[in-house]
C-alpha cells in the first residue's frame, strides 16, 4: 500500500463507550460532498452494493429506508431511519436503526468542515453479532 | 461473504470485569487459582467460575499441577476479536473508498 492510499483511509475512534467517530478527508468542495452523500440516486453506488433505496425523504423528518438485497436477489436486511437535522453544507443528523434489532437506534451525525466526518453514537451501545449484520 | 469467526464466547467471556483483570494478571505470567482469587477479594470457588468461562473461550488454559490448579493465557488471545473487528473495518473502508469515487465523478457533473 502507498503512503497515499494508507492516507486516504478513515481514522476510528471512540470518544466515549457509545460513540463511534469516524473521519475521512476528501478532496472535494462541502458542497459537493454534502449533494453526493445525500443523493438517493448514488446511494447504491456507494453505500453498499446491493442496497435499493426504497424510501430516503432528505428533510427534517424525512424518513429513509434501506433494503440490502441477498445474493437470491431478495430483501435480506433493511435499516430505516429518520432526518433529524439537514443543514448543507455543515451538518446531516439521521437515526439508523436495524429492522432485524428494533429498538437499537443509533444517531449519526455528518459534519462537513474543511474535513467531512461522520460520528454515530448508540443509546445502546450494543454491538451484535447476530446474523444480518451480515452483507455480502 | 464476510467469513464468520465464532466470538460469541470471546466477548461473553470479557464481559466481566474481574476476568479481564485475570486476563491482564495471567499476560504477566501464569497463577494458581489462590493467587488469582486473593487480590480480588473472591473465594476460590468464585474465581474458579470465572476461569471456567474463560477456559472455555479458550483465553486461559489450566492444568492440575499436585493439588493446585495453574493457570495461564490460552492459545486463542484475541486474534479471532481482532479479526472480527477488521471485517468491519474493511466494510467502511471499501465503503467510503466507493463514495470517493462516486465523488469524482460528480466533479464532472453539473450541481
Amino acid at each position: 500500500m502507498t503512503e497515499q492510499q494508507q492516507a486516504r483511509k478513515a481514522t476510528v475512534t471512540t470518544p466515549s463507550d457509545w460513540e463511534i467517530h469516524i473521519e475521512r478527508e476528501f478532496d472535494a468542495p462541502r458542497d459537493l460532498v454534502f449533494a453526493t452523500f445525500t443523493d438517493p440516486a448514488l446511494i447504491p453506488e456507494w453505500w453498499d452494493p446491493t442496497t435499493v433505496v426504497d424510501e430516503m425523504v432528505v428533510r427534517p423528518g424525512g424518513s429513509s429506508r434501506f433494503v440490502i438485497l441477498g445474493e437470491d436477489g431478495t430483501e435480506e436486511t433493511a435499516f430505516r431511519g429518520t432526518y433529524r437535522e439537514i443543514a448543507p453544507p455543515e451538518r446531516l443528523v439521521q437515526t439508523f436503526e436495524w429492522e432485524g434489532l428494533p429498538g437499537h437506534v443509533h444517531v449519526e451525525t455528518a459534519r462537513g468542515s474543511a474535513r467531512f466526518s461522520s460520528s454515530t453514537a448508540s443509546r445502546t451501545a450494543t454491538v451484535s453479532s447476530a446474523p444480518g449484520w451480515r452483507r455480502a | 461473504m464476510v467469513q464468520y469467526v465464532p466470538v460469541d464466547r470471546t466477548f461473553s467471556a470479557l464481559a466481566d470485569p474481574t476476568r479481564r483483570a485475570v486476563l491482564e494478571r495471567l499476560g504477566r505470567g501464569s497463577a494458581t487459582l489462590t493467587e488469582l482469587a486473593e487480590p480480588f477479594g473472591i473465594s476460590v470457588t468464585g474465581m474458579k467460575k470465572h476461569v471456567r468461562v474463560l477456559e472455555e473461550a479458550e483465553l486461559v488454559a489450566t492444568e492440575k499441577v499436585g493439588r493446585v490448579r495453574r493457570c495461564t493465557l490460552g492459545r486463542r488471545r484475541l486474534e479471532d476479536v481482532e479479526e472480527w473487528i477488521g471485517t468491519y473495518r474493511r466494510m467502511l473502508d471499501e465503503r467510503l473508498d466507493r463514495f470517493e469515487e462516486v465523488l469524482e465523478r460528480q466533479k464532472g457533473v453539473p450541481q
